[in-house]
């Protein structure tokens, strides 16, 4: 689930810690909403109706103070150890560094590394931040870094990334001939390896630290571990000798709270200042925003939603009926009814409209072509599209895509199943389901492994030798403008013949404390360092 | 005589417990997925899911494990949860041990509330108090209990900042730190348990005063405080005693909902988060415990039923 979570992966578990109260949350949430006017009467607000206008407040923060959030646990067997599939993660970005993080332009930007270079996408020169220590006070070197690479691949870690890497990287190859700089040489060529260090997992641990690193949480991070119990509570302290200078806040406290309407209901109460990795519904952001005290952030595009057709199966092995599936609906309808427009159209491109890769082109929704589309490939019309209470939005998504594709003669009847089996019972078994990921992969690990034949998570199967050629091909390319343009090929071809439909990306829309300032999250990026009390 | 019945009723007692900890073994081998791909999510490739069934002992035959769990069983060794490395007795033992405060507030309070409810609502029968009562309990009862926890969040929590609205502590949170955050599950439970009582209590009561045995104590000159607590009141609790009974079992194991929704780390959290991992091990143990709650509040309202009828008591005391 790491892929699909970013955050959650975990998060993967954060949804699904309480699947049967998923339906309930949603009910809480408008019985909230009703019970507004009589008893929170006395907060409600002037202009505060328009959640579209809500971002998270900017301003000077006064040093120090302790923020406690309500999480998702991951699991009752969490831990601090970020290569696994349960790590803790609203820990990991407080705790630790990687050697490489995302920009907000979608670019890659120093952390622990300071420069990467390579000449022909297969032999890399990293050079590694001089003068780091780890939270226990000894020094970080390239021998950290190696082993954080050694740990992620060794199959008893059973790292989401490591099927990511392992094509890559050979743990022997890597080499540290200096205590600054790590050598690389992977098996075969890829000019945007780098971009696969992002990943939350590969957050770097000290050499050595397997057996330990998920108690002891020694990161060289903004923040040392004060303490953490699985599933429940934990406390970071700022770390006065962090390289990029002090953290605003003294202390961070988290708590574990499984039931979404519990960690809503203690930021309402006043017991938390921030929830995280929790994407508010529709009714609970209006209750949210005319309480006094708290409000709601926005993290734009934070995951997007799918609707896989098998291509390995009746119907979908026809490409036209693919096709005419994609062209039968209406983005911005389906954008508007299930997520009421807080997000963005996608039109089948799972590259972010942000992405420096991103390449503008859709196809033209139009259910007259895709009727016809539809009468020669034979296709009766009658179709069975699976959903599931795992998260909010794969049911109204699947509604609204119903309504939509009703003028095609599409007849799409829907068919809900457990949320904690739908991944393991439903998802790439049945022809045609709903699922979602969490944004923040490169483009280069998004398209190989969510959409290239032979990766366990491509959940439409469609396996395409001329896709898989491009995406080897910009590995192969390292003139930057050429890569662009081999990247932006395979979306094209995606696009044309995949079999995913891909109506939206959404918004995460979080609530936290009106005294916060300085709250930024996209990707796989927690802006630790600024967060704060407005002053 | 006495300890006949009660050692026939022990014997089957651990029947039952035995017959419902075997039914939950294959229930649960009934259940879609396993620990291991309940644990790997989307990341369930093939291998994953063989490797860490392996390193759980959950590519073994079912019987095999069932008997190997068994022979434990019976040794007092129930193993240890497959996702927390600990012993389940440890761990379901916590999510008792904060369920029993939160029942023992609930029964202490709760239940003698919702008796002297019964006891107004049965003396002013159809006047104002029984109607303001009975109708009172009744909306709390028809309710569902999340709604009814919401709401008091809503109220207690939030309008008028009284008490936390959730469990921060985590489920290893010391008794003391619970005791703060206990009273708004308590009042929910309360609220959705109590009209059974009060009605029971209500009709088996009016039942008692209305029999000839209380007309004649009325005859002879008792005072109506003497007549209702030394004639009335222990019969009319009888039939009263086995609802008392299986509310309890049920505020011991089956509050999933209120816990949940006030996050509190008691046994319905525990047994919520081993049925979403498949953790077999502390699901067999929950089960166990479940039914020995059950059985010996039965029991014990047995026992309570013949301490309470003068018939069975004389019967006692001659044999």
């Amino acid at each position: 689930m790491s892929v699909h979570r970013p955050a959650s992966a975990l998060h993967p578990f954060a949804e699904r810690s309480t699947p049967r109260m998923d339906r309930r949350a949603v009910l809480l949430g408008g019985l909230a909403t009703m019970s507004a006017p009589w008893l929170l009467s006395a907060c409600g607000g002037g202009s505060k109706n328009d959640p579209e206008s809500r971002t998270a407040a900017t301003g000077e923060a006064k040093p120090g103070g302790t923020l406690t959030v309500a999480r998702p646990p991951a699991s009752n067997a969490e831990t601090l150890d970020p290569a696994s599939s349960l790590s803790a993660y609203e820990y990991l970005g407080a705790l630790y560094n990687r050697l490489v993080k995302q920009a907000e332009d979608g670019t890659l930007a120093p952390d622990l590394a300071t420069e990467w270079e390579t000449k022909d996408a297969k032999d890399w020169t990293i050079t590694l931040r001089k003068g780091v220590t780890w939270h226990d006070g000894k020094p970080f070197t390239a021998k950290d870094a190696a082993y954080t690479l050694q740990h992620i691949l060794d199959p008893d870690t059973q790292s989401p990334q490591a099927g990511v890497l392992a094509p890559f990287v050979d743990p022997q190859a890597i080499t540290t001939p200096s205590d600054d700089v790590l050598k690389i040489s992977l098996k075969s060529p890829n000019a945007e390896f780098m971009s696969l260090l992002v990943n939350y997992n590969c957050y770097v641990i000290p050499d050595g630290s397997a057996k330990t690193i998920g108690a002891s949480g020694i990161g060289t991070g903004p923040f040392k571990l004060d303490s953490f119990e699985p599933a429940g509570k934990g406390a970071v302290t700022a770390n006065p000798d962090y390289f990029d200078g002090r953290p605003v806040l003294d202390r961070i406290e988290f708590t574990a709270i499984a039931n979404v309407s519990a960690r809503v209901n203690a930021l309402k109460a006043g017991q938390v200042d921030l929830v995280a990795q929790t994407n508010l519904d529709f009714a609970t952001i209006k209750v949210v925003q005319n309480t006094a005290g708290i409000t709601t952030a926005t993290v734009k595009n934070a995951q997007m939603y799918t609707m896989p057709m098998l291509c390995t199966k009746a119907p979908f092995t026809d490409p036209d009926v693919r096709k005419a599936f994609k062209i039968a609906y209406d983005p911005d309808s389906v954008l508007e009814l299930s997520i009421h427009g807080l997000g963005t159209a996608a039109h089948n491109n799972p590259v972010l409209p942000t992405d420096p890769y991103f390449l503008d082109y859709s196809l033209t929704p139009d259910p007259e072509q895709a009727k016809s589309l539809l009468d020669k490939a034979g296709f009766k019309g009658a179709i069975e599209l699976f959903t599931s209470d795992y998260d909010p939005v794969l049911t109204p998504m699947s509604l609204a895509f119903k309504d939509s594709v009703k003028s095609a003669g599409i007849d799409v009847s829907i068919k809900n199943s457990p949320a904690d089996s739908y991944y393991t019972e439903v998802w790439i078994q049945q022809p045609f389901c709903a699922s979602y990921w969490y944004t923040g992969r490169p483009v280069d690990q998004l398209l190989n492994q969510i959409f290239r034949g032979g990766s366990s998570y491509n959940e439409s199967m469609w396996d395409d030798g001329e896709f898989a050629d491009v995406l080897d091909a910009a590995r192969a390319e390292v003139d930057d403008e050429k890569r662009k343009t081999l990247y932006q090929d395979a979306q094209r071809l995606l696009i044309d013949n995949d079999g995913t439909i891909l109506p939206f990306f959404a918004d995460r829309t979080i609530g936290l404390s009106s005294k916060i300032v300085n709250y930024k999250e996209y990707g796989f990026e927690f802006d630790y360092m600024n967060i704060g009390f407005a002053a | 005589m006495i300890a006949r019945v009660l050692l026939r009723r022990l014997v089957l007692a651990l029947v039952t417990v035995w017959l419902a900890a075997t039914l939950v073994f294959i229930a649960l081998q009934a259940l879609p997925g396993n620990l291991a791909t309940q644990i790997l999510g989307q990341d369930a490739t093939p291998e994953a899911v063989a490797s860490l069934n392996e390193k759980f002992g959950l590519n073994r035959p079912a019987t095999e494990r069932y008997v190997d769990w068994l022979a434990g069983a019976v040794q007092g060794d129930f193993g240890d949860s497959m996702v927390k490395q600990k012993p389940v007795v440890e761990l379901v033992g916590q999510g008792l041990r904060n369920s029993g405060l939160l029942a023992g507030i609930v029964i202490l309070a709760g239940i003698t509330l919702s008796l002297v409810l019964g006891v107004i609502t049965a003396l002013f029968r159809d006047r104002w108090p029984d109607l303001l009562i009975s109708m009172g309990s009744l909306i709390g009862m028809s309710i569902p209990e999340f709604t009814v926890a919401t709401l008091l969040v809503l109220l207690f929590s939030i309008r008028f900042t009284l008490f936390p609205a959730v469990v921060t502590d985590g489920p290893n949170a010391p008794i003391s730190a619970l005791l703060d955050v206990v009273w708004l599950p308590a009042m929910a439970l309360t609220i959705v348990m109590a009209a059974y009582i009060v009605r029971m209590m209500r009709t088996s009561l009016i039942d008692v005063l209305a029999s000839e045995y209380v007309t004649m104590a009325r005859l002879k000159g008792m005072s109506p405080s003497r007549v209702l607590l030394h004639h009335a009141l222990p019969s009319a609790l009888l039939p009263t005693l086995n609802v008392i009974a299986i509310n309890i079992a049920w505020l011991v194991g089956g509050v999933v909902v209120v816990e949940s929704v006030f996050n509190y780390p008691g046994l319905g959290t525990v047994m919520l988060d081993a049925v979403r991992d498949r953790d077999l091990p502390t699901l067999q143990f929950i089960a166990v415990v479940g039914a020995a709650v059950y059985v010996t509040v039965n029991l014990l309202a047995d026992i309570g039923a013949v301490a309470l009828n003068p018939r069975l008591r004389t019967t006692g005391k001659a044999g």
